[in-house]
């Protein structure tokens, strides 16, 4: 409460609207989401979920090439789950923030009526599930470190090239989960996990768990479309360093390319997001759905 | 031995709830919902319990119809201990709440009646001949076929009527049945069980109601009751009755002024009995229970002193909340559930 | 009013029954209300069953395998209705009032239990179905025409055993309250690794396999694997024929549980007070 006092504070931040419904929301996503702080919760969402999910990939893989995990495919497949993670989360944040204000909190016809920018307070409520998944890949990337010799070393990664690919992908993320966001504000309660199950489909067309070359050419073309795939193809080269670039897929694009890419998708993304945002809010507006609450 | 003729008999009922996590020492850690609740109803009566929000009433519906046990004390249903014998009693009770959101919104009102209907182990076909009749008596038998997703409040309300009534139960506990819906609906609701219990007169209907007009138009009897205790059960004719000797008086004044001293208050002037202040835009209402007649000229003569004008005056009959106001030394609508440390004061 | 006949009220077996089909019917009618939801419900469980079939196609995989992965995540369409529909629903029931209506019905709480539990498997099954069918045909699984007699049986026994710990479940998650939603969370995605939902659960090892043995899906999937592919019968935990006895125990245990424990929790619920109060 104090720091986010002293931000908001800040003169220029207070006199900027969509700056100001940002950092708001930021801080309220925390105080409603950092419930993780129980240590129940933290071993459920943060340690069980991930390391289950990961692990079932694993066991697949150890049943078939008898535990060959030195291979580099293995770090691909482990890295790409342990970093989607963050797909996961942010594109269902924007969604279940609507749902959450709308019919739990009921808050929403108050947020539509105070002077403040709801896109930026919708963008602001998706931060505190950025931060709580980017733990849960932090332990999940450990935990393979750990176990199956994933090998990371510290100082070979590229930083650089990690926290920059990192940022853009997060941006291009945040505009998926705002269209997602925008999506729910027309539908009913039932759509919360929209996201989740998009997050869900994407895995197949990303190249998250197994190189796009396995695709159908026909699929593969999907993947080229979605800011995903260039994300995890570029933070798995800055972590493995020359060892990640075993496959085929987007091998012909340097890393700078690739960054150039995810920057035009994470542009477009965003712009696209904005009037998605606008057309939807329009539209719930015109439906009376603001204050919709669909209990069934 | 629970008399043949009662269809709720029960004997120093006592409800505490223990509170959930205190905070703080001073805290309070359990509420006394209901304080030693000794009631009789009689087979066919429509029987009311009028308090305000927190008096204990929906606590006493609750173990009536065998969703909550008392703490001490021991409750029959129609001779049927609440405690040991609630199956047998679920064959014959009902229940309806103001402000119910049960049912499932994706089925029809039809549906979803039907389905409470089976459970009252009703034949499929008279189900649906009884929800087609319920439905037309309460005037919404074209919405049949809604998804009561989309009913209104009001709507919904009467739906959940029909369901309450559908069994043709012994006894029909109705908590608050009129809660939020708008003056027409709750017009219709009172002529509904009106009705209903015209036609069922060896049925019982236990009402609980913090509208003084809804209990006095539709009970034959009623007991009042704040924090947990029952302070009086009569008919409402009889309860109005008592204050038949005193009367009572309502006053609008212009400024009251600040609150003054308690020797300088309206309540010690002798034959004063209650007095209840409201704030109201033309100035301040005081509702006046007075001994006799002549005990006004000494109220206005002290108001004239307190530098207050007055703009009304009216005489007139007793009310329940006149009633209520006598008993209990307030209105009645203040929330009044209280704790363990209350009691003990 | 009085136009109307006496009513007749059903007691006893009938009246169970009775209950059984109404609480039933609003999940089976309900499913076929929102025809948006068989888009999610099918498709894109569909899309993640195939994720795991390319990894396996990644890693050159005996095509058994895939039919593996098929079977195991038309299945976790029976696990996600168990957590979300019937562990959690009674809390929901709570939630939106109906709880209270059913108790004091005079329909047992089993029978409603028992009808929560049909119209779930109806409309799950639709899902399993959908993702068997489009899976199997879409990456060519090829299945063995064994015994078919006893694959409906190993499916049967697993369906009884699984709903009836859903019917227990039902109790024990009303008990926790708001907890019973990171409960359904927690048993997701580590029940899909302990039960061997996309691989045999023998790669578990001997313990782990045998402590999962309590979840029935995990024998259930184990045994119509060994049934439907034949190609490496060494790849089954237990043999057939143990696996349908340990399950028939774990019908007998849940179901006598879940009778158990909505006593218990009525009784302690009628108690406490804790049947009906709604937080937030």
């Amino acid at each position: 409460m104090l720091l986010v006092n002293r931000i908001l504070d800040i003169s220029f931040i207070r006199r900027n609207h969509a700056m100001r419904s940002f950092i708001t929301a930021a801080w309220l996503g925390w105080q409603i989401e950092s419930n993780w702080a129980d240590p129940f919760l933290f071993a459920v969402y943060s340690i069980a979920r991930p390391i289950a999910s990961v692990m079932i990939l694993v066991v697949m893989y150890s049943v078939i090439t008898d535990s060959a995990t030195e291979e580099p495919i293995f770090a691909y497949i482990y890295l790409g789950n342990a970093l989607y993670i963050l797909v996961g989360m942010i594109i269902t944040g924007v969604s279940w923030a609507v749902i959450d204000d709308r019919e739990h909190y009921r808050t929403n016809k108050q947020l539509h009526t105070i002077p403040m920018s709801h896109f930026m307070y919708l963008m602001g409520r998706g931060v505190a599930r950025l931060i709580i998944g980017t733990i849960s890949v932090l332990i999940t990337i450990g935990f393979g470190m750990l176990f199956f010799k994933i090998p990371i070393t510290f100082q070979l990664v590229d930083w650089p090239l990690l926290l920059v690919s990192t940022g853009l992908g997060i941006l291009a993320l945040a505009g998926l989960g705002m269209i997602m966001g925008s999506l729910t504000m027309m539908l009913a309660r039932h759509f919360w996990s929209i996201g989740e199950a998009v997050a869900g489909a994407l895995y197949l067309f990303t190249g998250a768990i197994f190189p796009l070359d396995v695709l159908p050419s026909w699929i593969r073309w999907v993947g080229y479309g979605i800011p995903v795939t260039y994300w995890l193809e570029v933070a798995r080269r800055a972590l493995l360093g020359p060892d990640a670039i075993g496959f085929p897929t987007l091998a012909r694009f340097s890393n700078l390319e690739i960054i150039w890419i995810l920057g035009g998708f994470s542009v477009v993304l965003l712009v696209l997001s904005y009037f998605f945002y606008r057309w939807s809010l329009h539209t719930a507006k015109e439906k009376g759905l603001i204050d919709l609450e669909s209990s069934y | 031995m629970v008399e043949n003729n009662l269809a709720v008999h029960t004997e120093d009922v006592m409800r505490i709830y223990k509170l959930r996590g205190p905070k703080r020492k001073e805290d309070p850690r359990e509420i006394i919902a209901l304080d030693e609740v000794s009631l009789d109803i009689r087979r066919g009566e429509l029987f009311g319990l009028l308090g305000p929000n927190g008096a204990g009433k929906t606590t006493l519906i609750k173990i009536l119809a065998t969703l909550l046990l008392p703490t001490s004390g021991t409750a029959y249903v129609n001779g049927k201990n609440v405690a040991t014998e609630m199956r047998e009693i679920r064959h014959e009770i009902s229940m309806v709440s103001g402000g119910e959101t049960s049912g499932y919104g994706l089925l029809t009102v039809e549906e979803n009646l039907w389905m409470f209907a089976r459970f009252y182990g009703l034949e499929s076909k008279a189900a649906r001949l009884r929800i087609d009749h319920l439905l037309e008596v309460v005037g919404i038998a074209d919405r049949k076929r809604t998804k009561i997703s989309d009913l209104s409040t009001g709507l919904r309300q009467k739906m959940n009527f029909v369901r309450g009534f559908i069994s043709d139960p012994k006894i029909v506990f109705l908590d608050e049945p009129t809660l939020g819906l708008d003056v027409s609906a709750a017009r219709e609701v009172r002529a509904f069980i009106m009705n209903w219990m015209g036609d069922h007169p060896e049925s019982t209907i236990l009402l609980t109601t913090h509208y003084m007009a809804e209990a006095d138009e539709l009970c034959d009897r009623l007991a009042i009751i704040d924090k947990g205790k029952l302070l009086a059960v009569d008919s409402p004719r009889n309860l109005k009755h008592r204050l038949n000797q005193d009367v009572v008086f309502q006053l609008t004044v212009e400024p009251l002024g600040p609150r003054p001293s308690r020797e300088e208050m309206i309540e010690s002037i002798p034959g004063v009995r209650q007095v209840t202040v409201t704030e109201v835009a033309e100035g301040t209402v005081l509702q006046l229970i007075l001994q006799a007649d002549e005990i006004l000229s000494d109220v206005l003569a002290h108001l004239t002193r307190r530098g207050s004008s007055l703009i009304a005056l009216e005489k007139r009959e007793a009310t329940l909340e006149d009633v209520f106001i006598d008993l209990v030394g307030r209105g009645l609508d203040v929330d009044t559930s209280h704790t363990a440390e209350d009691r003990d004061e | 009013m009085s136009s109307l006949p006496e009513l007749k009220q059903a007691r006893g077996f009938k009246l169970f029954w009775q209950t059984v089909w109404a609480r039933a019917y609003p999940r089976i009618v309900g499913s076929t209300r929102e025809v948006s939801w068989m888009f999610f419900e099918t498709v894109l469980p569909l899309l993640g069953v195939a994720g795991y079939v390319f990894v396996y196609k990644a890693i050159n995989a005996p095509p058994d395998y895939i039919g593996f992965v098929v079977v195991g995540g038309a299945m976790t369409a029976f696990w996600l209705n168990v957590l979300w529909s019937m562990a959690s629903q009674l809390y929901w029931d709570k939630d939106a009032g109906n709880l209270e209506l059913y108790i004091v019905s005079p329909g047992p709480m089993m029978a409603i239990l028992l009808g929560m539990s049909i119209g779930g498997l109806v409309f799950a099954g639709v899902r399993a179905v959908v993702i068997l069918v489009l899976g199997s045909l879409l990456f060519g699984v090829v299945y063995s025409t064994g015994s078919l007699i006893l694959l409906v049986l190993v499916f049967a026994v697993t369906m009884i055993a699984l709903y009836g710990m859903g019917m227990m479940f039902a109790s024990v998650f009303l008990a926790a309250g708001r907890e019973a939603w990171h409960l359904s969370n927690l048993f997701q995605e580590p029940i899909y690794l302990a039960s061997g939902f996309y691989f045999p659960v023998k790669a578990m090892g001997f313990w782990v396999a045998t402590i999962a043995s309590i979840i029935p899906l995990t024998l259930g999937l184990d045994a119509m694997r060994q049934l439907l592919f034949t190609s490496d019968p060494t790849l089954g935990f237990l043999s057939v024929p143990i696996e349908i006895a340990v399950l028939l125990v774990l019908c007998v245990f849940f179901i006598t549980g879940a009778y158990f424990m909505l006593n218990k929790l009525e009784e302690i619920g009628r108690r406490e007070g804790r049947l009906t109060e709604r937080r937030r």
